[in-house]
C-alpha cells in the first residue's frame, strides 16, 4: 500500500496584486509585488490590456492618415508622435521642412512637455498624499493647457505637424506669441514658488529622499531612457542631437540619485529649460511659409526616426509603398523604463511602490504595442494566427 | 431617582445623539469646502454632498456581496463600530456618571480597544476583486514566479491596524491619562467636579500638552491624513473598508463624524471640565471644539504627504514620549 504523505504547501513568498484598476495608477496595468513583511522583494509590472493595435490599423493606410493616427497613441504626448510619424516620412522623402514651421513644431513640442512633466509632478505628489500640492501643480499646467489649446484648438490632440511642416491653423501671429510669453512668464514664477517649497518642506522630502533610488550602472543596463535616465546622472538628451534643436541654446540637466526625489526635482529643472527654449523660438521665429507641399510620394525602404519625447526616446519606423505605409513600428519610452520601475521597487515600502512605479513616468497605454498568444493550460505560445480564427 | 429625571435624561441623550449625527455628517464637507479647498484655493464640493447627502444616497444604492469568508460578521462590523462609539457617547452624559464603572477611562479606553479590533477584523474578512486582476503568469516577463501565496490589500490593511493597536494608539491612551493623573481620579465625574473647583487643564502645562497628544492620538484614531496607512490611497486603497457598499457604507460616514464629535466630547469633558448637556447648552460647546479639531485636522492633512512606516514610528514615539512626560508632570504637580 501506498505511503501516504500529508500535503505541504511551501510559502516562498507573498504576492500582492495591484491593478489592473488602482487608483494610483493612471493606466490599467497590473504589478505583481513579492513582499515579505511589506517590503518589495521583486516586482513584475504587466501591460496589455490596453492593446489597440494601431501599428496594424495604420498597416496600408494612406502616410498622411497614418500619421494622423499615430496621433491616438497618447493622450499625454500626442504631438510628439505625430510629429515622429510626419519625420520618418520626411526623411524617406527628402521633405525641406520651412524654418517657420520647425520653430512651431518646437514651440508645440516643448509645450507639450511642459504639460506631461507638470503632469507628472501633480501625479507624483497625488500617489505621496500631498493633495494640495498636486493642486497646486495641476493650476501650473492649466495654463500651458490653455496656450495650448489656443494654438492647436484642442487641449491634447493639436493635429499640428503634417508632412513638409505644420497646419496653417497652428501658426502663430504676434498677438498669439505675447499671450504665451505671458504664459511662460506666470508659468516661470509659479513654477520657482512651487520649486521653493518643494525643497523646504522636510516632510516631504523624507517621504522622497533614497526612495525607489537606481544605480546609474544599473540605469544603464536596463536600458532606461529620458528624465528618468538623466536623473541617474547620465547626461544623455536626443534633443542635442536633433537637427531641428541646433539653434537653441539650453543645458541637459541631471540628478545625482535616480531616487523620486531626484526624478521629482529633475521634471522641475527640465521644465525650466523648456521654458528657455520656448523663449528662444519666440524670439527668433523666422517669417515665411508654415508649410511646403511641393513634395512628390514615393516608394521608400524601411525609415527609422528617433525623437525625444518627454519621457524619453521615441521611435518610429515604416516603409512607404504607393503612397501606404508599410510595417509600422512605434516604440514607446515607457517601455524601456519598464524595467527600470521594477528595480526601483525592490527594497521599498510597499506604500512606496507605487510611487517607486510612478517616478519613472509610466505611459503604459502608449506602450501596449505588442500581442503574445498563449495556450491557458500548457502556457506554450501559440501561433499569431489563433486570433484570426477565434474572431472568425 | 424620580421618573422625570429619568426620562428627560433619556430624552437628553436621543437630542443630543440627533444633533451628534447630524454635526457628525456634515463635518467631512466642512473639511473639504472650507478648509482643503480654501488651502488649495479652488471652490470645492458643497458641504453637504460628502457627509450628508452621500450618506442619505448609499441608502438607496444597491449592495454588494462582499468576498469574504463570513460576510455577516464583515457586514456586522459597521454596526459594531456604531455602537462603540454610542456606548463611549454615553458614557460621556452627566446622566451616568452615576454608573461610575461606565463613565470611567477604563471602560472608554476599551471601548475605543473594541473600534480598533474592528478595523483588524474587517481587513482580514474582505478580499475584495482589487488585488485579484489578471490571474496568469506573465510569460514575456519569464514567468518566473508561480504558485506563490497571494495576499489581498485588505490584508495588509489588517496587518496595520494590528500595529496600530500595539503602538498607534498610544499618544490618545496617554493623552485620556493626563486628566486622570492631574485630578487624581479615572471617573469622569470626579474629573469634571475636580476641574470645576481647580478651573479646567488646558490651562494648566501638562494640560497644553495633553492637548496637542491628544490631537495626534485623535488623528491616528479616525485614521485621517496624514495618519491614514491603513486606508492609504497609494497601495491599499480604502483598506478595511473596500467592500462596504449600500447601507454598510452609510454607517461608515455617519460613524466617522459621530466619532469626531464623541472624541470632541470627550475632550471637553477631560480637559475643559464640560459635559455635553442640552439645557445648559454645553453641547455648543462641543460643536465648536469638533470644529476646531476637523479645522486643525484639516490643515494638517492639507500639508503633508502620506506618512509610511518611516515617518510614523517616530511621531508616535515623540508624541508618546511628551504625553508620558505630561502624565508623569500630573502625578508629580
Amino acid at each position: 500500500m501506498e505511503e501516504k504523505k500529508a500535503k505541504t504547501q511551501e510559502i516562498i513568498e507573498t504576492e500582492i496584486q495591484m491593478g489592473t484598476v488602482h487608483p494610483a495608477a493612471l493606466e490599467p496595468y497590473r504589478v505583481r509585488f513579492f513582499v515579505e513583511d511589506e517590503i518589495v522583494k521583486d516586482a513584475e509590472v504587466t501591460i496589455g490590456v490596453n492593446h489597440r493595435g494601431i501599428e496594424r490599423i495604420m498597416e496600408g493606410l494612406p502616410v498622411e492618415k497614418a500619421n494622423m493616427l499615430t496621433e491616438k497613441i497618447c493622450g499625454i504626448c500626442s504631438n510628439i508622435h505625430v510629429w515622429n510619424s510626419v519625420r520618418v516620412a520626411e526623411i524617406g522623402l527628402g521633405v525641406e521642412i520651412p524654418d517657420r514651421a520647425l520653430y512651431l513644431r518646437i514651440i508645440v513640442a516643448e509645450l507639450e512637455r511642459l504639460h506631461s512633466h507638470f503632469l507628472f509632478l501633480a501625479h507624483g505628489c497625488e500617489v505621496l498624499g500631498h493633495e494640495t500640492f498636486s493642486m497646486r501643480v495641476f493650476y501650473m499646467r492649466e495654463t500651458i493647457m490653455e496656450l495650448l489649446h489656443m494654438i492647436g484648438g484642442n487641449r491634447v490632440q493639436y493635429g499640428c505637424s503634417i508632412i513638409g511642416g505644420v497646419r496653417p491653423r497652428c501658426d502663430l501671429d504676434e498677438s498669439k506669441l505675447i499671450k504665451i510669453t505671458e504664459g511662460l512668464d506666470t508659468t516661470e514664477k509659479n513654477l520657482k514658488e512651487f520649486a521653493d517649497r518643494f525643497t523646504r518642506d522636510t516632510m516631504l522630502l523624507s517621504r522622497v529622499t533614497g526612495v525607489g533610488s537606481i544605480p546609474q550602472e544599473q540605469a544603464i543596463k536596463l536600458a532606461v531612457t529620458g528624465p528618468s535616465l538623466r536623473a541617474t546622472g547620465v547626461k544623455k538628451d536626443l534633443r542635442t542631437e536633433m537637427f531641428e534643436y541646433e539653434n537653441f541654446d539650453f543645458d541637459i540637466i541631471t540628478q545625482p540619485d535616480g531616487d523620486v526625489k531626484s526624478n521629482l526635482l529633475m521634471r522641475v529643472l527640465e521644465s525650466f529649460e523648456s521654458i528657455k527654449i520656448l523663449r528662444q523660438a519666440i524670439k527668433n521665429i523666422p517669417e515665411g511659409k508654415v508649410v511646403d507641399r511641393s513634395w512628390e510620394m514615393v516608394d521608400t525602404d524601411i525609415i527609422k526616426s528617433y525623437i525625444e519625447a518627454p519621457r524619453g526616446t521615441l521611435y518610429h519606423s515604416y516603409a512607404i509603398e504607393d503612397g501606404r505605409v508599410r510595417g509600422s513600428i512605434v516604440r514607446t519610452p515607457s517601455m524601456a523604463n519598464i524595467g527600470a520601475m521594477q528595480y526601483a521597487s525592490i527594497g521599498s515600502h510597499i506604500t512606496d511602490a507605487q510611487l517607486c512605479i510612478v517616478q519613472c513616468d509610466p505611459c503604459f497605454t502608449c506602450s501596449d504595442r505588442a500581442v503574445e498568444v498563449y495556450d491557458f493550460d500548457s502556457h506554450e505560445k501559440l501561433d499569431k494566427s489563433i486570433l484570426q480564427s477565434n474572431i472568425l | 431617582m424620580s421618573y422625570l429625571t429619568i426620562i428627560y435624561s433619556i430624552l437628553e441623550v436621543i437630542i443630543l445623539l440627533l444633533i451628534a449625527l447630524f454635526v457628525g455628517v456634515l463635518i467631512p464637507g466642512i473639511e473639504r469646502k472650507y478648509v482643503h479647498a480654501r488651502i488649495q484655493q479652488r471652490i470645492g464640493p458643497p458641504v453637504t454632498s460628502s457627509g450628508l447627502w452621500a450618506s442619505i444616497k448609499f441608502l438607496y444604492k444597491e449592495n454588494i456581496k462582499p468576498n469574504s469568508p463570513v460576510p455577516g460578521l464583515y457586514k456586522a462590523m459597521p454596526i459594531l463600530c456604531f455602537i462603540v462609539v454610542f456606548l463611549v457617547f454615553l458614557a460621556l452624559i452627566p446622566f451616568n456618571y452615576n454608573f461610575v464603572l461606565f463613565s470611567s477611562l477604563i471602560a472608554i479606553v476599551g471601548f475605543l480597544k473594541v473600534e480598533e479590533i474592528a478595523y483588524v477584523l474587517m481587513g482580514s474578512l474582505s478580499k475584495s476583486v482589487m488585488s485579484a486582476g489578471l490571474r496568469f503568469p506573465d510569460h514575456v516577463k519569464g514567468a518566473e514566479r508561480l504558485g506563490t501565496l497571494t495576499s489581498y490589500l485588505e490584508d495588509i490593511s489588517s496587518n496595520r491596524s494590528l500595529r496600530m493597536i500595539a503602538f498607534g494608539s498610544f499618544p490618545l491612551y496617554l493623552a485620556l491619562f493626563i486628566p486622570a493623573a492631574l485630578s487624581g481620579s479615572i471617573f469622569l465625574g470626579d474629573i469634571i467636579q475636580y476641574q470645576q473647583l481647580h478651573g479646567p487643564f488646558i490651562f494648566t502645562l501638562s494640560g497644553i500638552i495633553g492637548t496637542v497628544v491628544f490631537f495626534i492620538g485623535l488623528m491616528i484614531m479616525l485614521n485621517e491624513y496624514p495618519f491614514s496607512i491603513v486606508k492609504a490611497k497609494a497601495d491599499v486603497i480604502d483598506g478595511p473598508y473596500m467592500e462596504f457598499a449600500s447601507k454598510y457604507r452609510t454607517y461608515i460616514y455617519v460613524t466617522r463624524g459621530f466619532m469626531i464629535f464623541t472624541l470632541s466630547c470627550l475632550y471637553g469633558v477631560l480637559f475643559l471640565g464640560i459635559a455635553p448637556g442640552l439645557l445648559n447648552l454645553h453641547f455648543i460647546l462641543n460643536i465648536i471644539v469638533a470644529l476646531i479639531f476637523v479645522l486643525f485636522m484639516g490643515v494638517f492633512s492639507a500639508f503633508s504627504p502620506v506618512f509610511t512606516n518611516k515617518q510614523f514610528y517616530p511621531v508616535v514615539l515623540v508624541s508618546s514620549v511628551i504625553g508620558a512626560l505630561a502624565v508623569i508632570l500630573g502625578l508629580l504637580i
